[in-house]
């Protein structure tokens, strides 16, 4: 027995130890101080407050409020960053297509039923995690990144003429990351929209009712009273958090799965496409 | 004591992720390299939950344990398996 074996086991023993201990015991309690620094204070008072809606998200998850309505600008330019190396792999694999004449069987029939069963509670768990991100901890990156994995095992377990046949060709995916990101686009410039054609004022990216300022000193000169709905039926809906989470998972599911179908094609079909002597 | 717990176990976590690091380092074999990677990327993600940063936990384990191995393993699968 090598020594290596036997600090791999006593690693796993050790690992299955904790995450057995955090089970039962759903944590451990707080590690951080009880002392909050003014900058936590002011997101802990401000991120849900009816009563002053012109500071808050009306969201009760402050992590996502912070992420999609303070700095919704640079969540916006992260995005594109990610959306922009797709975009290179698209062109990289331009002119290639799943080819249907050669049918794969994919893998064996245990790992088919497997799959068959666990795709299921993987979607659902990813679609809780994106439409309740404005309520718990997750969002549309998380939920749409879960949603891939799932996709993802379905293209490597039963193929990737399966996603074909499934109506899940390489346009199509590409249609529904161009869907998610036109969804993100329209949801930021709504409000503003709204103003110039209603007359007012408004920002981009505006959730809640802000205070309006005049152009060349910090004194508010008014209130921009347009403002997204932040109630649906009896819970929060967090204005625009709610449709950024949505429109971003559907977003990262389609370009998350375009680049895990662009990678699994086989190299002996994308030959002739890439190294071709007609695309010189 | 326990109050300390957390950080003890943080601490521990850490241990087992270096443990995961050296050996997907010098591991021949490419593919339990890549297993050995995700293991450490298990604990990361332990170690992030027991921080209190439950969002990171929720992004990092799809990235991490789902697409980052999948990408590898496609790598692996077109190129070689061992190490020279």
């Amino acid at each position: 027995m090598k020594l290596s074996d036997i600090i791999v086991g006593i690693a796993m023993a050790l690992l299955a130890v904790m995450l057995s201990y955090l089970m039962v015991y759903g944590g451990l309690g707080p590690i951080a101080s009880y002392n909050i620094r003014p900058l936590a204070a002011a997101f802990l008072n401000n991120t849900y407050n009816p009563w002053q809606k012109i500071y808050s998200a009306l969201s009760p998850e402050a992590v996502t409020a912070i992420v999609w309505d303070y700095r919704g600008l640079d969540t916006y330019f992260e995005t594109s960053v990610l959306f922009i190396a797709i975009v290179g792999l698209v062109a990289l694999f331009r002119g290639a297509n799943i080819v249907q004449g050669i049918s794969s069987k994919g893998l064996s029939i245990i790992v088919k039923t497997s799959t068959k069963i666990i795709v299921p509670l993987i979607l659902v768990a990813g679609a809780s995690l994106a439409f309740h991100g404005h309520l718990s901890p997750g969002g549309g990156f998380q939920g749409g990144s879960f949603m891939t994995v799932a996709t993802a095992l379905l293209a490597v377990a039963f193929s990737i003429e399966f996603l074909q046949q499934k109506r899940l060709s390489l346009n199509t995916l590409l249609a529904v990351r161009c869907v998610g990101l036109l969804a993100i686009a329209i949801v930021s410039v709504y409000l503003l929209i709204n103003a110039v054609l209603l007359g007012g004022y408004a920002y981009i990216f505006q959730n809640m009712q802000r205070l309006l300022f005049s152009p060349n000193s910090l004194v508010a000169v008014g209130i921009s009273q347009y403002s997204m709905p932040y109630w649906f039926l009896d819970r929060p809906l967090g204005g625009t958090l709610f449709f950024f989470n949505l429109s971003e998972s559907i977003a990262v599911i389609g370009g998350l799965t375009l680049g895990a179908v662009l990678l699994l094609l086989r190299e002996n079909e994308l030959k002739t496409v890439i190294g071709g002597e007609e695309h010189e | 004591m326990i109050e300390l717990l957390p950080a003890i176990m943080a601490f521990g976590v850490a241990l087992v992720s270096i443990i995961a690091t050296w050996l997907a380092v010098q591991e021949r074999d490419l593919l339990l390299a890549i297993l050995f990677s995700a293991l450490q990327s298990t604990c990361y993600a332990l170690i992030y939950y027991l921080f209190m940063a439950p969002d990171i936990v929720l992004v990092y384990l799809p990235v991490s344990v789902g697409i980052l191995p999948l990408i590898t393993i496609l790598l692996v699968k077109k190129t070689e398996r061992y190490e020279e």
